[in-house]
């Protein structure tokens, strides 16, 4: 569980490498490298005491370095740059034709981080209802990029317990011709449980998150939008 | 060469005032000094293992060809506005404040004149011509008034009413404060002088921040009293006006501007003010280097003073850029120094904004992300401890807690605004303060014009933040701000985009404490101190403000 990145590598790759080998569930469970202040605002998100106002405002922190860790998962490829003082510069960039997808209503809370660090994706919604009881998942609502079988697609749902929901989105999304391995789920909190469940039914999904914790704070959603 | 003169208002918050430049000289001697620094630098980069001391020498001269400039401006009119060149469509400030100690960060004293002299003799008249005539940036003038310890029990008061109580015994000054303002002001560190009131007779609730001299003045009617005073003084000035002068100014000041009656200042004059004088203030006259009789209006006395500050000037004070180049180079990256994880996204960020083809949109965009990724790097770096918290779902949880609840952000102007946004997302309800550093084209060295910081900043940790750092010049000229308005070392996190390794270099050298946060450390400087491949000036490109010819940039 513990992710600490430290090592400062000079190679992107080596990058990723390094990021999979630090956990034991499966190369395609990725996470957000930890440190203090990522605890720190775990911590906050967790605090049944943290006022509402205080828990967006950490809560979109937080989001925001997920979303751009989420990122580097995407694929890219070697550009070579000139710089204003006329020397090159040996960078990197990234290949187009991604998009985003939320589930409603706690996914949408990613939205807003995801926009502000890629200005015109586009981006997909879908709305499951879970049944209080069975905690079987029905899907009430979807809408896509047109061409969403062509794309990357960053699934955004920050919170999973059983991981049911997440389990219905991911087989809509395949129902549109979405490759499994095209699928990034950028999570903020998950249960081994969700992730189990997850990989065992699509092995090529990749997912990303901040935390994997036996409890996960339900109270996400609600107190993010104040309606609890 | 077309050059114009532009006044525009004081951008600084120096209390001096400064020339108006003749502009066919400014760019005769631009050219002058451009030469000097060349020649110099090849025979600095002769030699490896230069000492510090070969240095001094070496930089002696080199101010003394810098100082030959301001004193072909002497004769020109001066203006209380701060003066600015406009050549090549670049505007110039030319009266920042150059550095005021060295590489290793160590301090240069300030020159400390004592003025001392009756009352209403013209001490303060002299100082503000001292001040005029030797047309230097950064001049503080304390006045031993400010020291006045006040009226304050009930009996002193009804003494003062009936013009009993004595201002002009030694007694009635706070000499303890004095001295340690004095000493402070000397090792360039911030003072809170109070401020008195002279229709109350007592100390305001405010004080006057004063910070930032090269040269000191301090006047008053018994500088010369105390002997700890006299050791600090660099050179000591008394005022000899006729005593029949001096009391007809002093009725005039203290009934129109003070606000007395005449019996009552006549009375206080024969009973205190005149012994004094012949008890305290005449005899100390044995102690001055210098006697201006006449006051104010003995200019011959005047300039000859000015002519000796300014040779004792030039004998200070350091050229700082150029040597921090070949500082420590080749040598290991420091310890303090803290490289943001490359991820792909970051070397993507870079990739944009290193591109010169970039369109300013994307410029901006791109670099704001990997501020707030810096930012939020630079806070992890800041001392947590563990917590346990209630969660709502009745479970306890282990979680983190920073360990710090001030602080405050600090950026260099100009290029270190743009990072504000980022730190304000990342932390709710901060302060920021502004430091605005200029390059003095004609010297290339950096020049402090403006600032301004939370009050109490010592109690804050500080994220000092520019977008770029390459000889780390800018950077040291702010972090011994700070340090002068008493923020620990290890209070202090330097916050950049990018910097050069012999940047990382000088700032770790100066001030191993501080730590250095960067996103990526480039291995060289070009000539005109851009880092090399570098994203070319991160200012220009950020606000639009690149000059049209290539060759300038």
């Amino acid at each position: 569980m513990d992710s600490t990145m430290t090592i400062n590598n000079s190679d992107p790759l080596l990058y990723q490498q390094k990021h999979d080998q630090v956990n034991k569930y499966s190369p395609n469970l990725k996470f957000l490298p930890c440190n203090d202040q990522v605890r720190e605002l775990q911590t906050i998100l967790r605090d049944k005491n943290t006022s509402r106002s205080d828990f967006k405002f950490y809560a979109d922190r937080l989001i925001r370095l997920v979303i751009e860790e989420s990122l580097n998962q995407l694929p890219f490829t070697e550009s070579v740059v000139m710089t204003p003082t006329g020397k090159t510069y040996v960078g990197l960039k990234y290949q187009r034709g991604n998009c985003g997808v939320s589930i409603v209503r706690s996914g949408e809370v990613m939205e807003q981080g995801l926009r502000d660090c890629c200005r015109s994706i586009r981006i997909g919604k879908i709305l499951i209802e879970s049944n209080a009881e069975t905690h079987e998942a029905k899907v009430v609502y979807a809408k896509f990029p047109q061409d969403i079988a062509e794309r990357k697609v960053l699934l955004m749902y920050p919170i999973m317990s059983t991981g049911n929901t997440a389990k219905t989105a991911v087989t809509v999304l395949k129902e549109h011709n979405v490759l499994e391995d095209n699928i990034i789920l950028s999570n903020i909190f998950c249960t081994p449980a969700s992730v189990k469940s997850l990989l065992s039914t699509f092995p090529n999904l990749t997912i990303l998150t901040s935390e994997l914790h036996s409890i996960a704070p339900n109270h996400f959603g609600q107190k993010y939008f104040g309606t609890d | 060469m077309a050059a114009k003169i532009k006044l525009i208002d004081p951008p600084s918050s120096a209390s001096s005032e400064s020339d108006c430049n003749d502009k066919d000289n400014a760019i005769l001697n631009d050219v002058d000094i451009l030469e000097d620094i060349e020649g110099e630098k090849s025979s600095i980069a002769s030699h490896d293992n230069i000492s510090s001391s070969v240095f001094s020498s070496k930089l002696g001269i080199k101010i003394g060809t810098r100082q030959k400039i301001s004193d072909v401006n002497q004769c020109i009119k001066k203006t209380v506005s701060e003066s600015v060149l406009t050549s090549q469509k670049r505007t110039i400030y030319t009266a920042g404040r150059p550095p005021w100690y060295n590489t290793a960060g160590q301090q240069v004293e300030p020159f400390v004149i004592g003025i001392c002299g009756g009352t209403a003799s013209g001490k303060t008249t002299v100082a503000r011509l001292i001040i005029e005539e030797l047309d230097v940036p950064w001049v503080t003038l304390l006045s031993l008034d400010s020291f006045y310890k006040g009226v304050r029990s009930d009996k002193e008061k009804e003494l003062s009413a009936t013009n009993e109580y004595n201002f002009d015994h030694p007694d009635a000054f706070d000499f303890d404060l004095l001295i340690s303002t004095l000493q402070r002001l000397k090792e360039g560190k911030k003072v809170d002088v109070p401020i008195y009131n002279f229709v109350t007779h007592s100390r305001e609730s405010r004080t006057k921040t004063m910070y930032g001299a090269n040269v000191v003045i301090f006047e008053g009617i018994l500088s010369f009293h105390h002997s700890e005073v006299l050791k600090m003084l660099d050179m000591k000035v008394f005022v000899d006006t006729d005593a029949d002068v001096r009391l007809a100014r002093r009725l005039k000041r203290d009934i129109i501007q003070r606000g007395r009656d005449l019996e009552g200042v006549l009375k206080q004059y024969l009973k205190y003010v005149k012994p004094a004088f012949s008890h305290y203030i005449a005899p100390s006259m044995a102690h001055a280097d210098i006697i201006v009789p006449r006051g104010g209006e003995n200019t011959v006395a005047i300039q000859l003073i000015v002519q000796h500050i300014n040779l004792q000037l030039q004998q200070r004070g350091f050229a700082l850029r150029e040597s921090l180049v070949i500082l420590n180079k080749g040598q290991p990256l420091p310890g303090s120094l803290f490289i943001l994880p490359l991820t792909p996204q970051i070397k993507g960020l870079h990739t944009f904004i290193r591109n010169k083809h970039t369109t300013r949109d994307e410029f901006v965009f791109y670099s704001q992300r990997l501020m707030r990724l810096v930012i939020e790097y630079a806070l992890s770096l800041l001392p947590f401890k563990d917590v346990i918290v209630e969660t709502p779902q009745s479970i306890s949880y282990k979680g983190k807690r920073c360990t710090v609840d001030k602080i405050c952000g600090v950026s260099i102007l100009r290029a270190g605004e743009t990072m504000e946004q980022a730190f304000s997302d990342v932390c709710k309800d901060t302060r920021i303060g502004k430091i605005l550093i200029q390059t003095n084209r004609t010297t290339g060295e950096p020049e402090l014009y403006y600032l301004r910081l939370p009050k109490d900043i010592k109690d804050y940790m500080v994220i000092l933040m520019d977008a770029t750092v390459a000889t780390g010049a800018a950077a040291m000229m702010a972090i011994k701000v700070l340090l002068d308005h008493d923020v620990p070392e290890d209070n202090i996190l330097i916050v950049s985009l990018l910097m050069a390794e012999s940047g990382v270099h000088t700032i770790a050298y100066a001030f191993p404490q501080v730590r250095i946060v960067t996103t990526a450390v480039d291995p060289e400087i070009n000539e005109k101190f851009y880092v090399l491949p570098g994203i070319g000036n991160f200012g220009d490109r950020y606000f639009g403000t690149e000059p049209q010819r290539k060759s300038d940039f």
